[in-house]
């Protein structure tokens, strides 16, 4: 086999790892669900996985850090490819996260798991429970990333993730 | 969907079978009460925690620690938030009138926001056992929860309080680490916290308790201390520290720690307002619900336009 494809083998293996990284604040999500990993570079002694915090003051940053290192240190075959043993996480500036970058089972975890609404463009978000239209009760929740509704239809507060 | 239910008998075994009230239901009155007054305190206690968090943001060591007690609080006030929505939703107080209750020292909360937290070591104890504790019975209320707004916010509050106690958790460790001064510190903090934590359970719930039978617990008080004093006791003599029960006793047979006779009277005097620090606590959470008062003012004129 040659190099390249080596290198997409463990790329993939990574990539699988990361996977199971689950959100401290949504256990049962993964960061890769959240569009929080952007990217994964082997470099000439390891691996630089480049992530992107939702808000850039979020406490989980630090723990979020940590387990992706821990997930990538138990991949097989990682460590043992000569010179690849390094594993750097780095925050980046940019791209700015955005509720785009959520995927379809992100949102449907977050609403059946969590009963959170997204925000995504100027849209207004709906209940989760019901369906129908939510008012803004106050633009901070719980989190720096959540806003705080209500249904009019059925009067459940409803967090709503927002960028 | 209103459903109504003939008598308090029909309406338990609905809540037997695992059935979920929601608010639009015609729920007995004693059972409405009773989740209001449960839902209250909670609110109330999340609120209070929040404000002690607030009290330690200029103090905490560190950029990092800090950042993550400025969550922490905003984390308490907006579950306090949430609650005290669904809390007024259930027709018994406004939230107005609960928050005023509160200040004039007729609203009840958590045992533990009563007591001072007087080093960084105690902040660590706090995040470390008495959030552990609080996960404990959250926990429990969440498993069975007859009422649907509360369980649905509960999991996503439950979800936090388990982020807050892995930080507390890598502090406990920093700190256990730490230099003699340090670990001298922190033993200090669990002489302080060990039993205001352990008592935050109350005492042994009685044989009939209505939140019990109505799904609202479902474990006995009693039950989830000892969950507590079994996995806490071993964990914080493994890191070395010394738990402040003098007739701390380990049964073999049964292999399982007793921490001898509770005295309860220091819970009952926190229920009274009457706890250490009870009075600069309401005091200041009051002076501060006056001093925005002019906030509050400005919004509802903006909502009015």
């Amino acid at each position: 086999m040659n190099q390249a494809t080596d290198n997409d083998l463990l790329i993939n293996k990574i990539r699988d790892a990361i996977e199971r990284v689950e959100d401290p604040e949504y256990p049962g999500l993964s960061i890769i669900d959240l569009g929080i990993l952007e990217s994964i570079r082997l470099t000439s002694n390891g691996v630089t996985v480049g992530l992107v915090p939702t808000f850039s003051g979020c406490p989980a940053l630090s723990l979020i850090a940590r387990d992706v290192r821990g997930a990538i240190a138990r991949v097989d075959g990682f460590g043992e490819v000569e010179g690849i043993e390094k594993v750097e996480v780095v925050w980046l500036r940019s791209p700015a996260w955005s509720t785009e970058r959520l995927s379809p089972l992100a949102h449907r975890v977050l609403a059946a798991e969590y009963n959170v609404s997204v925000q995504v463009g100027s849209k207004t978000p709906r209940c989760p429970r019901c369906g129908g239209e939510t008012a803004e009760r106050s633009i901070f929740g719980p989190s720096r990333c959540r806003a705080v509704h209500v249904c009019a239809c059925c009067r459940e507060p409803v967090e709503v993730l927002r960028s | 969907m209103r459903r109504s239910w003939v008598s308090i008998t029909s309406f338990e075994d609905f809540l037997d079978a695992g059935g979920i009230v929601e608010p639009d239901d015609g729920m007995p009155d004693r059972y409405r009460h009773a989740v209001f007054s449960f839902i209250e305190f909670h609110a109330n206690s999340e609120l209070m925690g929040g404000l002690t968090e607030r009290d330690w943001i200029p103090k905490t060591p560190g950029l990092k620690h800090k950042m993550a007690v400025l969550a922490k609080t905003q984390d308490e006030i907006g579950h306090g938030h949430l609650l005290y929505m669904i809390a007024a939703d259930m027709g018994v107080k406004t939230r107005e009138q609960m928050l005023e209750d509160l200040f004039a020292g007729k609203g009840r909360f958590h045992n533990v926001f009563h007591y001072r937290a007087h080093s960084w070591g105690d902040q660590v104890a706090i995040a470390f056992l008495v959030d552990a504790a609080a996960l404990i019975s959250q926990q429990a209320v969440f498993k069975r929860c007859s009422y649907g707004p509360y369980k649905r916010i509960l999991k996503r509050i439950i979800a936090e309080e388990g982020f807050h106690m892995r930080l507390g958790e890598d502090r406990m460790m920093r700190i256990a680490q730490g230099t003699q001064l340090q670990r001298d510190m922190f033993q200090d903090s669990i002489n302080r916290w060990f039993w205001p934590a352990l008592q935050l359970f109350g005492p042994d719930s009685k044989p009939d308790d209505e939140l019990l039978r109505w799904h609202i617990k479902s474990e006995r008080n009693e039950v989830l201390r000892d969950k507590w004093v079994q996995k806490f006791v071993p964990l914080l003599q493994s890191y070395g520290f010394v738990i402040p029960a003098p007739e701390l006793r380990y049964h073999q047979a049964e292999e399982r720690w007793d921490v001898g006779p509770i005295d309860w009277e220091p819970l009952q005097r926190t229920l009274r307002q009457g706890g250490p620090d009870s009075a600069r606590r309401i005091g200041e959470a009051a002076e501060n619900w006056r001093r925005t008062a002019w906030v509050r003012k400005a919004l509802q004129g903006s909502v009015a336009q």
